[in-house]
């Protein structure tokens, strides 16, 4: 573990099965996705929130995926986070097959391999910063002194140690956003995903925040960033436009 | 498997889930403590009220059975009549059971009469006067003298009008003074003077009948001031419980044989009693209060239990969005079942822990108001706490389980 102010994500230990054994998946790849559906059912009609999605990312990529809303990329989040399973098809991240993975494992997944930020920040109000960034770690069942190491440090690396004692409503908006940006930090996870994590900001915090999520990448974080609004876009290496379920455009922009 | 930290983090969100909502909570212990606080105080008085009678009735022993006409309990009219053709117990029979039975060990006769007794001035109603012979009647009744002493062999059958006083006398007849001052007065029964010999040790009183309002005299005095008319009870003593059995043969069988009992008679002709009866009767007259009292306690337990459940639907309600969060960082569906299961036991037993003292005192402020002693057992308060966590973990089950299978997008979309 690393003293100084930046997180970065230890090498990945992934289960290294034999080629003969996985199906059209990239072991370079960390994130793999292969034909994905969504569909739910609308009473008797079967409504296709995804239309066979195919796509991967390597570690260390600052991807943003922008579309409209309805046009699948929050249904593509959620399958991203481990939050859903796909109706069909496959998706492997970091090594693992979570498309057909249960309740209990995924949860262990979303605990490991995926850090989440969201718009309007999710921070338990009852609680302060500190204790807010040891959940992962809790329900990680790491020890109480490791975890308010760890704890301290994820704070530390998103500056804001002075405040780590206070609770969310003592705390600006900037400020609660990198309290979640610590928290989906502490476990050393494979993928940061944030669901519009601007949108409840200013324009200036919402500046402060990108230039964060900046730095992250360069210490060697993967970040995706899931947004509709293109300035937002823009500050990532790699934009995938999403429209009625299927992926338009997919292009590197720096 | 459960985690050591999720269980502890579950304990701290509850207490301070139940500290952020003081109301709701002290709501929600309402229930519960009102529950408990019923089971314990029934239950705590039905334990002192069992304890009070089996002390009671074994006063007089186990060792001790009586012959008489008619039982001590008559349950109907035609029984009564029944039993009112018998002949007489008389004095003979009880020669002739003390002279045969060898199994016995002390047998006596006892005759009662209710009188009004007088000392100067001073009245004493409802006196039992309780005509006994030989002096071991005494020693089968289980009662002593304090001061003074009983009549002698030869004083108790000259038909002499002699007494031992028990000690309600002395508080009615002689202003409540102590023992040695009645000893050699004379009281007025039936409008005749007794001499007191001696005065009885105290017995007490049980629900309220106080075993001291008696006068004891001479069987031979007893003949003499109410005829011979009159059925005695012999009682007969064993000296062990396992002597009982065979005393209760050869007692019977001399019976049988004095009235001519044929083998196959429907009417022995005679009660055979042991003290049992009473401990037997008042067993199955509170049989069905005791089931009837418990169980509307235990409802009320019920009720406590619904009231339980439903604040934990309302608090899982409001708290959708943090499970939706906590599962979304990882938190699998036992890690929350556990936390709102946790939570909902914590308020019951604490719930619990109050209903035990309230019980406790209820139960202590009904034994003071109808007279018998408290019977407060470390096993009930034990039982009241872990009673009220079972129906915590009961009630919070399904709430707690409705909890653990929210999805999480759907959670995170509340609010």
């Amino acid at each position: 573990m690393s003293d100084d102010a930046t997180l970065t994500l230890t090498p990945p230990e992934s289960v290294t099965t034999p080629r003969a054994e996985v199906s059209g998946h990239d072991p370079k790849m960390l994130i793999s996705m292969r034909n994905i559906w969504k569909t739910y059912q609308m009473g008797t009609e079967s409504v296709h929130a995804l239309h066979g999605v195919s796509f991967d990312i390597p570690r260390g990529e600052y991807i943003a995926i922008i579309g409209p809303s309805g046009s699948g990329k929050s249904t593509l989040m959620n399958l991203i986070g481990c939050l859903d399973t796909p109706s069909q098809g496959e998706y492997w991240l970091n090594g693992k097959n979570v498309s057909e993975m249960d309740d209990d494992e995924l949860a262990r997944i979303r605990n490991q391999e995926v850090g989440f930020v969201f718009q309007t920040f999710n921070l338990l109000a009852r609680a302060t910063a500190l204790h807010n960034v040891e959940l992962p770690l809790i329900y990680g069942g790491v020890s109480a002194s490791q975890r308010h190491e760890m704890a301290k440090s994820a704070l530390h690396a998103v500056d804001l140690t002075e405040r780590m004692t206070h609770k969310p409503n003592e705390l600006s908006g900037g400020q609660r956003q990198r309290v979640a940006i610590a928290r989906a930090l502490v476990n050393r996870p494979s993928i940061l995903l944030a669901d519009e994590p601007t949108g409840a900001l200013d324009s200036h915090t919402s500046m402060e925040i990108m230039d964060l999520f900046g730095r992250l990448h360069s210490e060697g974080n993967t970040i995706i960033v899931v947004t509709h609004e293109h300035d937002i876009a823009a500050r990532a290496h790699r934009v995938v436009s999403i429209r009625d379920g299927l992926i338009e455009k997919d292009e590197r922009i720096k | 498997m459960f985690r050591l930290a999720a269980i502890w983090e579950a304990f701290r969100v509850a207490t301070g889930s139940l500290r952020a909502n003081k109301l709701r909570t002290a709501l929600t212990l309402v229930g519960i403590v009102v529950g408990v606080a019923a089971v314990i105080a029934v239950v705590t008085i039905i334990q002192g009220l069992d304890q009070t009678v089996a002390q009671t009735f074994s006063s007089q022993g186990s060792t001790v059975f009586t012959i008489s006409k008619n039982p001590q309990i008559i349950k109907s009219r035609e029984d009564f009549i029944k039993f009112n053709r018998r002949k007489d117990v008389t004095h003979e029979d009880a020669e002739a059971i003390a002279r045969l039975c060898t199994a016995c060990w002390r047998v006596g006769i006892a005759a009662n009469a209710i009188e009004t007794v007088k000392h100067g001035d001073q009245k004493a109603e409802n006196v039992r006067v309780r005509g006994v012979d030989p002096i071991t009647m005494f020693d089968i009744d289980g009662v002593n003298v304090n001061v003074g002493r009983i009549w002698t062999e030869s004083e108790g059958a000259s038909g002499r009008e002699i007494c031992v006083i028990g000690p309600d006398m002395l508080k009615n007849l002689f202003a409540d003074a102590p023992p040695d001052k009645a000893v050699g007065q004379d009281i007025r029964i039936d409008g005749r003077p007794y001499l007191v010999l001696g005065v009885l040790e105290p017995l007490g009183s049980i629900f309220g009948f106080s075993r001291d309002n008696v006068v004891y005299i001479p069987y031979s005095t007893y003949q003499k001031a109410y005829g011979v008319r009159r059925s005695i009870v012999t009682f007969i003593q064993v000296q062990s419980t396992q002597q009982l059995e065979p005393a209760e043969d050869q007692v019977r069988t001399i019976m049988r044989n004095r009235r001519h009992t044929a083998p196959d008679a429907e009417d022995e002709g005679f009660a055979l009693e042991t003290q049992d009866v009473f401990l037997n009767l008042y067993g199955s007259a509170t049989s069905n209060i005791k089931i009837v009292t418990v169980g509307v306690a235990a409802i009320s337990l019920l009720v406590g239990g619904i009231v339980v459940m439903n604040i934990m639907l309302v608090s899982v309600t409001e708290r959708t969005k943090e499970i939706g969060i906590r599962k979304a960082i990882g938190a699998r569906r036992k890690d929350i079942l556990t936390q709102f299961l946790i939570e909902a036991v914590t308020v019951a037993a604490i719930g619990g822990a109050i209903g035990v003292g309230t019980g406790f005192g209820l139960a202590y402020g009904i034994s003071a108001l109808i007279g018998f002693p408290l019977l407060i057992s470390i096993w009930s308060a034990g039982a009241g706490v872990a009673m009220s966590s079972v129906v915590g973990i009961l009630s919070g089950l399904w709430p707690a389980w409705r909890a653990a299978r929210l999805d999480p997008i759907e959670a995170l979309r509340a609010e």
